[in-house]
């Protein structure tokens, strides 16, 4: 393993504007002149160094501010102060069925992600490589994604972020939703991609996830890196919050 | 060029989604303004006092129908698009411009049938149509420009996607695409004057209606409404983006 930094967080803030558009609002910004948005700051001074190959756990309570530095680290949310540098390439955020199109089907879905993703071609192999992971029928993939079950959305999305090649995974609580066996083949996969020297960045609320896929590992409170550390040690700190 | 390939891919998407379980799909982009031509030769054409109406009309509605669509589309084009600006780092002004691109492919087929009509009712097919492209070029632009102002403002007040609906109506009537504008009182010039969508109109009109071609005044004019309103959109657009995310 070698010890070159492939994501640098550095002194990072990220603030949102919370709205309180109503009819309230409207009276507030015309007699007081009050604007209808203020500030929230959901990162405070975030510092992370993450090497290749590392696979990083991050644990804390609903609401601590996880999705966000994920999201933050992919690029996806531009943080108010502080710089956040890669060098290398992400696969699409693993939240649930995020970024499916409900209408399109199975495979129109699997052709715009990746066209919008931009590594891998869409060519037929991809494609049926996808499905071949995923373990859905032709038939399945010819029907929109509405009227799939949870679990079957869980897979496409799952598979659709494993088809590329890149160089940091980025999965966000998603395990939890396929079945057994599923599960069983993405820990496999994950497993396989680590020691082909993937980076991961895992969010979970399971420490013993965790504790399987992950060397290292922060705690996070209310935007706030408060722990960080082994993936053990981190996890017993987790358990200790409830 | 990767972000060619992106924005293709999102423009045929807009163009799979527009469609999808209905009956007769894209012949909707010119039976629309059909239907239309047939109410507007009922209810206005006896009273326009004009030489070949279904002329003058039709390029006015082709015109109005890529403004409509493409508008009422974009509106909510960043909100609905959430799904896919949290899980992927793509800019997000692809989507409004995207929407843009996918109408102006409708726009361009709508055209194509219509030429066909026109012909029949009379049309002359000169190189003076070819004036048609840059024309719509510049609608594009200017509706571009309306489109990144509309999507951005909609994510923080979605009072926006709501009133737009009824605005649209009430500018299709105020712009004189059924009538002539010579029919419309003095006192109320004023206000067809001040609205710009009437310039595009008219430059589209004067193509495929006039004997004479456009004149550069209001060429100018459209090119400065066009990429005025584009910058102003723009300008917009970018002090909001970096917000989206937390709104949508």
């Amino acid at each position: 393993m070698s010890a070159e930094t492939i994501i640098k967080v550095e002194n990072v803030d990220v603030s949102f504007w919370q709205n309180n558009v109503g009819v309230y609002s409207l009276k507030d910004l015309i007699t007081h002149r009050k604007s209808p948005f203020k500030s929230k700051q959901i990162l405070h001074n975030i510092c992370l160094d993450v090497k290749r190959g590392e696979s990083l756990g991050i644990l804390g309570r609903n609401g601590s501010g996880k999705s966000t530095l994920l999201r933050t680290i992919a690029g996806v949310i531009k943080p108010g102060n502080g710089k956040v540098t890669v060098n290398g390439s992400f696969a699409p955020i693993l939240a649930i069925g995020a970024g499916l199109e409900l209408e399109l089907t199975g495979y129109e879905n699997v052709a715009l992600l990746l066209a919008l993703y931009g590594t891998a071609r869409s060519n037929t192999n991809v494609v049926e490589n996808i499905r071949e992971f995923s373990e859905l029928s032709d038939e399945v993939m010819r029907m929109p994604v509405k009227q799939y079950s949870s679990g079957m959305v869980a897979r496409l999305a799952f598979s659709i972020s494993l088809a590329n090649d890149s160089d940091i995974l980025i999965i966000d609580e998603v395990l939890a939703v396929g079945d057994q066996g599923f599960q069983a083949k993405c820990a496999g996969k994950i497993e396989q991609l680590k020691a082909a020297g993937t980076t991961i960045l895992f969010v979970s609320h399971f420490p013993e996830g965790v504790m399987k896929i992950c060397n290292k590992a922060v705690l996070m409170e209310n935007g706030h890196i408060t722990h960080r550390g082994d993936a053990a040690e981190i996890c017993d700190n987790y358990r200790m919050l409830f | 060029m990767q972000n060619i390939t992106r924005i293709y891919a999102l423009s045929k998407r807009n163009i799979i989604l527009r469609y999808k379980n209905s009956l007769v799909g894209f012949f909707w982009g010119f039976l629309k303004p059909l239907l239309y031509l047939l109410i507007f030769i009922v209810i206005f054409k006896a009273n326009s006092g004009l030489p070949n109406y279904i002329l003058f009309v039709s390029s006015g509605l082709i015109l109005w129908f890529f403004f409509s669509n493409v508008t009422g589309q974009t509106v909510g084009s960043i909100v609905g698009s959430a799904g896919l600006l949290k899980s992927l780092n793509i800019p997000s002004y692809f989507f409004p411009l995207s929407e843009t691109l996918s109408e102006l492919f409708n726009l361009m087929l709508t055209l194509s049938v219509f030429l066909v009509l026109m012909y029949w009712f009379g049309l002359v097919y000169t190189p003076r149509l070819l004036l048609i492209l840059p024309c719509i070029l510049l609608f594009a632009i200017f509706a571009l420009g309306l489109n990144l102002l509309l999507a951005s403002v909609n994510v923080f007040f979605r009072d926006i996607g709501i009133i737009w609906g009824t605005v649209q109506p009430a500018l299709f009537f105020l712009t004189p695409i059924g009538y002539p504008e010579k029919n419309i009182p003095e006192r109320y010039q004023l206000v067809v004057q001040c609205n710009p969508i009437y310039y595009f109109i008219k430059l589209g009109r004067t193509i495929f209606y006039e004997t004479t071609p456009p004149s550069l005044d209001l060429w100018v004019h459209c090119i400065i409404i066009a990429f005025g309103m584009y910058l102003l959109g723009q300008f917009v657009f970018n002090r909001l983006k970096n917000q989206f995310i937390s709104a949508i």
